[in-house]
């Protein structure tokens, strides 16, 4: 019976591997739609940093980042060193967060950020592929295409955006860490934030 | 971000001149700020508890934060999850005041989707120890407690909060003769400290091995567990969101658990908290099992099939006997009686009523096990023999047998097939007949699940539905196995004496134990339904005699028979009235009198665990007033004056567990020794992490004077012989 209830998980396990995000593994390949109407596909970013970061504009964990301008400092500085910054929505409509591209372009405009593109996942078909869990969730791919980090932004997870300053970002270690031929320090954590309002989550 | 602005704030802004003067005027005074013990955020209200109205050196209590929420918003435990932050607070306390670590009560499953979190719905209080030094100084006649308070609330979306709540108390210098405190508030936080996860007790323990891809968590309670939940309290080992299979042990329960998918290694212990089957919650720190230890998780290393196969041989011997206990030898006998007279038939019919009656027994079987398993699924504690804690149920039953008794007595004929009785349908000759015949065969064998039958009950209930289902067929077919070899072999038959005259004696004969069967019936009914109901079915009775006599008087005519139905549902109905109108439950008082005499008290889970505390076994009688063999066992064993001596100078507590209406503490103890039906004997021993020793259902004073000798031959860690305090 024990067995039975091994092998039980043990294939569930191995079903959700299919789609199950793993560090150092290479990252599943999506095409996505983006905010300006163009249609990218991850794999032609071969060769160059990607991070992905998932948001909902409405949550109080990404609303610390944007309002304090971490978010937008990030993907400048990042952007401004080649590497590729993709924000991504997977809310359903009608869920918090959902933006249609006109909504998504006023707000990153509103807000000055300044991602490569931003793709619109309503379907949440790429947050499922990446097991996004949370806004924000961040995940950030070496230019082979392997995964080399995947979680919290930072080490400090409130809602409060003066805990920006002095907090540990883990994405901006792992590129440092990367960029420099090291191996990442911390390559996994927990990710904090709201939950990813996917379609069919109550 | 929602910010709360408290209402100083707001006064602040609208007369700014007037407010600096008071702050001036307060300052100079003295005066303290305006303490705000509860603030409405949106969708939840928290609040500061301190349930004592002084502060004094030397103090400990338990402070408490209560959080009441809108229907559907949750607060989170203190591993969120797979989102989500807990609740935290930042105290703002005087010198010589210090508070412990926010107590966290044991947590809900709150799924999302794909995503799991931990976490409260409508209320939770976090118990929090707060201590005040011997050297406590008050500045003034009172003192503040409080802190900055931030929280999580979310439903779909999520709401930060925060908010700076005190109270004020009343500073002595010493502690006061008589200290006052708020009842309502201390009790709250007992309350939710009572969900408190707990340490695992010594004798308890908690091991994990890991394989590629799961954890298999062994937790041993020293009883059987049929379910558990595990809320991991490191972050990111466990996977939140995947299901965890859980299997009984004799000892305690397994769960397997997904592993995290990114998780770095292997984990030194497995922290989290364990929610077992009856609520309880337990903080475990697992650790490692070493490779191929034999403990007593290792028990079910037996392939699982040898054991079903044995529970169903003992259910099939077990159905056999069933044959020979008098809630079934009627039936059987007057099939019996039946076969001997179309003894003359064709072997080819003969052998299909046989089949017929075989899977009349199987399909109530089957069906019952059905209804056991949805109602088992739906989460309600119910056992074998539920049917006869109806009193309706008893009084229909009884209608019933008493009607078939007037007939064998002769009053009327049903016909030659007078073993269907029960409706129309029963009645006909032929298949239909044979099958109606197996059905009420089985119904009425559910109240005697003994001897043999309770383990393999009791084992199948516990385990799959597949198992449940073998199992259950074996015991029908045991049942239905000595009418089928009659069948079979009629060359058998042929050794029953030929029809003759002696016939219609047997037949009037047969209706005596019928009769006997009814005296009982109507004995449980009383028990259950009080004496007042029970004129209510003496007068059906009444009813059914007059409807017999009119089917004798005007054999085979429409309008006697019309009446005589007529009549019968008129007796239905008097009966349901007066159970529904006239019937009391029995009364407790009587009982209990009746119970303290005997020197056998009442069973309750806690009174058990009181007298094991105190180093005093515990013998404990499952017992039903439906439930013949426990009522012979009883009378004959446990009341006899060589077993009771004996009972009284082992200085064992004698506790008896009344299962004759549906109790749900004393189902769930029955599960904990793996039987689901009555008579049951447990010694539990004093020392917790010792098994409980069951007896078997056929009682001897040997057996029960054999068990309490070997009981003392164990040493019983300090045995005092005084009754608990209630």
């Amino acid at each position: 019976m024990r067995r039975l209830s091994v092998a039980i998980v043990l294939s569930l396990a191995f079903t959700l591997t299919a789609w199950a995000l793993r560090v150092g593994d290479p990252a599943p390949d999506f095409t996505g739609k983006d905010s300006q109407g163009q249609t990218l596909k991850l794999s032609e970013y071969r060769g160059k940093y990607v991070v992905l970061e998932w948001t909902n504009n409405g949550c109080p964990f990404t609303k610390k980042h944007y309002s304090s301008g971490n978010m937008q400092r990030l993907q400048k500085e990042w952007t401004g060193k080649g590497v590729v910054w993709l924000t991504i929505l997977s809310s359903a409509p009608g869920a918090q967060g959902y933006m249609t591209a006109g909504e998504e372009n006023a707000y990153m405009a509103r807000e000055h950020a300044a991602p490569t593109a931003a793709i619109l996942d309503p379907s949440g078909a790429i947050g499922h592929e990446f097991e996004a869990k949370t806004t924000p969730d961040m995940v950030v791919i070496d230019p082979s295409g392997k995964v080399i980090y995947s979680g919290a932004i930072d080490n400090r997870p409130t809602t409060d955006p003066d805990d920006v300053k002095g907090a540990t970002n883990y994405v901006s270690a792992a590129l440092t860490e990367s960029m420099a031929g090291e191996a990442v320090a911390v390559s996994y954590t927990r990710p904090y934030g709201c939950s990813v309002k996917y379609e069919g989550a109550e | 971000m929602a910010e709360v602005i408290s209402p100083a704030q707001m006064h602040i802004r609208r007369y700014p001149f007037w407010t600096l003067l008071a702050l001036l005027v307060a300052g100079w005074c003295g005066a303290p700020a305006p303490a705000q013990e509860s603030i409405s955020a949106p969708h939840v209200t928290v609040r500061l508890v301190v349930p004592p109205a002084q502060i004094y050196p030397g103090e400990n209590f338990p402070a408490g934060l209560d959080f009441k929420m809108e229907s559907g918003w949750h607060v989170y435990w203190t591993n969120a999850g797979d989102s989500g932050e807990p609740p935290a607070i930042d105290w703002k306390l005087p010198r010589g005041i210090t508070a412990g670590a926010m107590q966290f009560p044991a947590p809900k499953r709150l799924p999302l989707g794909p995503l799991m979190d931990f976490g409260y719905e409508d209320e939770v209080v976090f118990p929090v120890p707060l201590q005040v030094a011997a050297d406590f100084q008050p500045k003034g006649a009172q003192t503040s407690i409080g802190g900055h308070v931030t929280w999580l609330v979310c439903r779909e979306v999520c709401i930060p909060g925060k908010a700076d709540l005190s109270v004020t108390r009343a500073a002595l210098a010493s502690a006061p003769a008589a200290p006052d405190v708020d009842a309502a508030a201390q009790a709250l936080i007992a309350k939710f400290q009572l969900h408190e996860p707990k340490e695992l007790p010594a004798g308890d323990s908690a091991q994990f091995q890991s394989s590629a891809k799961a954890f298999t968590l062994d937790i041993n309670t020293g009883t059987r567990q049929s379910s558990a939940q595990f809320f991991p309290l490191d972050e990111t080992v466990v996977a939140n969101a995947a299901p965890q299979p859980a299997t009984a042990l004799p000892n305690g329960v397994e769960l397997a658990l997904a592993k995290d998918e990114n998780i770095q290694g292997v984990p030194k212990t497995l922290n989290g908290v364990v929610e077992l089957a009856d609520g309880t919650a337990y903080v475990v720190h697992a650790t490692p099992e070493a490779p191929g230890a034999p403990g007593a998780q290792a028990a079910l290393a037996k392939a699982p099939v040898m054991d079903t196969l044995r529970a169903a041989g003992l259910a099939l011997f077990g159905g056999i006997l069933l044959n020979l206990m008098p809630c079934v030898f009627p039936v059987l006998f007057i099939k019996g009686l039946a076969l001997v007279q179309s003894s003359q038939r064709e072997r080819r019919e003969l052998r299909a009523h046989g089949w017929m009656y075989t899977f009349g027994i199987l399909v109530s079987f089957w069906a019952v096990v059905g209804v056991l398993l949805v109602l088992r699924a739906a989460g309600r504690q119910l056992g074998w023999g539920f049917q006869f804690q109806s009193p309706i149920f008893l009084a229909l039953m009884a209608m019933l047998l008493f009607f078939l008794g007037l007939a064998l007595a002769g009053q009327f004929e049903i016909g030659l097939s007078l073993t269907s009785a029960g409706g129309a349908l029963a009645q006909q000759n032929g298949y239909t007949g044979s099958f109606f015949t197996g059905v009420l065969a089985m119904v009425v064998a559910t109240p005697c699940t003994a001897p043999l039958m309770g383990a393999a009950v009791g084992y199948a209930l516990a385990h799959s539905t597949l198992v449940s289902f073998v199992v259950f067929t074996a015991l029908g077919l045991g049942l239905a196995l000595p009418y089928l070899a009659l069948a079979y072999f009629p060359g058998w038959a042929k050794l029953l004496p030929k029809p003759g005259a002696w016939m219609e004696v047997l037949k009037q004969a047969v209706a005596v134990p019928i009769f006997g069967t009814v005296i009982w019936l109507v004995w449980v009914f009383a028990q259950l339904a009080g004496t007042n109901a029970l004129i209510g079915l003496l007068a059906a009775f009444l009813l059914l005699a007059i409807a017999g006599w009119a089917l004798g008087r005007w054999p085979g005519e429409r309008p006697a028979t019309a009446t005589a139905v007529l009549v019968v549902l008129v007796a239905i109905v008097a009966v349901v009235g007066a159970v529904r109108h006239l019937g009391t439950s029995p009364s407790a008082a009587a009982d209990s009198s009746q119970q303290a005499a005997s020197g056998w008290e009442p069973f309750t889970p806690a009174l058990l665990a009181q007298y094991r505390a105190q180093g005093r076994a515990v013998f404990v009688d499952f017992t039903a007033s439906w439930c013949l063999s426990c009522q012979v066992n009883e009378r004959v064993i446990l009341d006899s004056a060589a077993v009771k001596q004996h009972l009284k100078d082992s200085g064992v507590a004698l506790v008896r567990a009344d299962w004759t209406n549906q109790d749900a503490d004393i189902t769930k103890a029955l599960a904990g020794l793996g039987r689901s039906g009555v008579p049951t004997y447990a010694i539990y021993p004093a020392d917790p992490s010792a098994q409980p020793q069951v007896l078997p259902e056929v009682l001897t004073k040997g057996i029960v004077i054999d068990a309490l000798q070997s009981l003392q031959s164990h040493p019983q860690p300090s045995a005092h012989l005084s009754r608990p305090t209630p």
